[in-house]
């Protein structure tokens, strides 16, 4: 999977379950402030980029430390490397 | 103990004939029904009845994201119906202190849809971290009434009247009473419900839903005929806003009716069937709560489902207690049974019959089963002042309840009776 590949899922996380608008979602885009997701959005967040890469993150310890989407773009790269 | 007064001043409502009063009132002046073949369960072997009455549901995204992601269609139908009840009302809610405004809804069970598909995600996957956040608020017994109350900011009592086919009418009963007790000022009351297979399928079971009509679908329910062959599930919801008679004085609002009495009960043995006896109690009891007597109701609004023991049981208790002098109708064969919220929206729709002077007739009464004749019947639309009317619903679990309501008279502000 490429780092777009990466991008464009997890935008599509965002839009599809979180209804929020293409435009808005910015790699700088504060996911709480800007976004105005909350702590039961975080769970469906966990559980919808779970389902979109296949991969387990729930138990990450960088999942606490999620602000921006560039975050998650970075997190989900990171772990896609290290199932390589 | 002075009892304080309970008037209705705002009606609200979702169901298979549109998602307003207005439409519902349109609906059934124009003799429609709702009631459709159901081809999406022609999948599932055993169950015999495969019509409905289905509600549209629209417009949710209306409700914001992070409100509505803990609703199911049974609390979308709730929070339309009360945000309709509410607007009708006039009420500013944040002129309300804190603590003096809730809301009582009940339905039969959480939302059904969202159930399956929490047990669809534990079963075929058994994998509990695909269950979404908002699941449990979609499935628990209250999620109706607990979402309307954070929806609108209620602060006051927030209960859920979970008794099946009673549910919304023990709520606005409930509700009354606590308003009378001067525990509240305010409450939307009332109840929701939406169709599922396992719904029908548990009144299929027993023998209770209409499984004659799968191809004419209009031609079911029947309640009262001798025709009829069982029940037909609908959905959707109504709300009231019920509130204190001075309160509803001080800021000039509409009234539509006062509360004077009710009474609900059990029936102590039969859990899947209704018994007159019981109901006869219930009527009583009501009656007396109102100070009236038999020969004050102008208006009989029976729960009749169409189901064959059922209607000969209220039937028989209408029988006694008022012999063949008041008129009765059901409003089933238009909108079907549904369920938690038909004692509701059936009330609603009798107060627009009493603000009218009319009553709607049961549709699909042809000729009055044997087991229901002795009661006046209405068949075609009736014009008749009504002051005072009584509201029947009864539910699985030998529940009954009963609901009298009287007219406000605009001119003297004071009532009829």
């Amino acid at each position: 999977m490429t780092e777009q590949e990466i991008v464009d899922i997890t935008n599509k996380v965002f839009e599809e379950s979180f209804e929020i608008e293409k435009e808005k979602l910015k790699p700088g885009a504060h996911i709480f402030t800007d976004l105005g997701l909350d702590s039961l959005d975080i769970v469906d967040l966990v559980a919808a980029l779970q389902k979109s890469f296949g991969i387990n993150i729930r138990n990450e310890e960088e999942v606490r430390n999620i602000r921006t989407i560039q975050d998650i773009y970075s997190l989900i790269i990171k772990l896609n490397k290290k199932r390589k | 103990m002075l009892m304080k007064r309970v008037v209705i001043t705002g009606v609200g409502a979702v169901t298979p004939l549109g998602g307003s009063v207005h439409s519902l009132i349109d609906g059934i002046e124009s003799g429609k029904s709702a009631v459709r073949f159901m081809d999406e369960w022609s999948c599932y072997c055993g169950m015999n009845s495969h019509v409905a009455a289905p509600a549209e549901l629209k417009d949710e995204k209306n409700i914001p994201r992070q409100k509505r992601r803990t609703m199911g269609r049974m609390s979308i139908f709730a929070v339309q119906a009360a945000e309709q009840a509410l607007n009708d009302s006039g009420i500013n809610l944040p002129y309300i202190p804190s603590g003096r405004m809730g809301c009582i809804i009940g339905s039969t069970t959480g939302s059904a849809n969202s159930i399956n598909n929490a047990f669809n995600i534990l079963i075929t996957d058994k994998d509990m971290s695909r269950l979404p956040s908002g699941m449990f608020f979609q499935c628990m017994s209250h999620t109706a009434t607990a979402n309307v109350a954070q929806y609108f900011g209620l602060t006051g009592y927030v209960l859920a009247t979970s008794s099946a086919c009673a549910s919304s009418l023990q709520a606005i009963g409930t509700g009354y009473e606590l308003i009378s007790l001067g525990k509240q000022d305010v409450l939307l009351c009332g109840g929701t419900e939406e169709l599922h297979p396992v719904v029908t399928g548990s009144f299929d079971v027993v023998f209770a839903t209409s499984v004659k009509y799968n191809r004419s679908p209009h031609k079911t329910p029947r309640p009262f005929d001798k025709e009829r062959d069982g029940l037909v599930c609908g959905e959707g919801s109504g709300i009231l806003v019920l509130e204190e008679y001075k309160h509803a004085l001080r800021r000039n609002a509409k009234i539509y009716a006062e509360i004077i009495g009710y009474s609900t009960c059990g029936s102590g043995s039969r859990i899947s069937q209704s018994d007159e006896k019981s109901i006869i109690q219930c009527i009583s009891e009501a009656l007396k709560d109102a100070k009236v007597s038999p020969g004050e109701i102008d208006y009989i609004n029976a729960h009749a489902t169409g189901t064959l023991q059922g209607d000969k049981e209220e039937a028989g208790a209408i029988r006694g207690v008022f012999g063949c002098s008041v008129p009765v109708s059901s409003l089933k064969g238009y909108i079907g049974h549904t369920l938690g919220a038909s004692g509701a929206i059936e009330l609603i729709a009798s107060l627009i019959m009493m603000e009218k002077g009319i009553i709607y007739p049961t549709l699909n009464l042809d000729e009055a089963g044997p087991d229901c004749r002795g009661i006046d019947h209405v068949t075609k639309p009736l014009r008749k002042e009504l002051n005072a009317i009584l509201k029947n619903g009864f539910a699985f679990g030998g529940v009954n309840a009963a609901l009298v309501c009287r007219k406000y008279n605009n001119s003297s502000q004071d009532f009829v009776l």
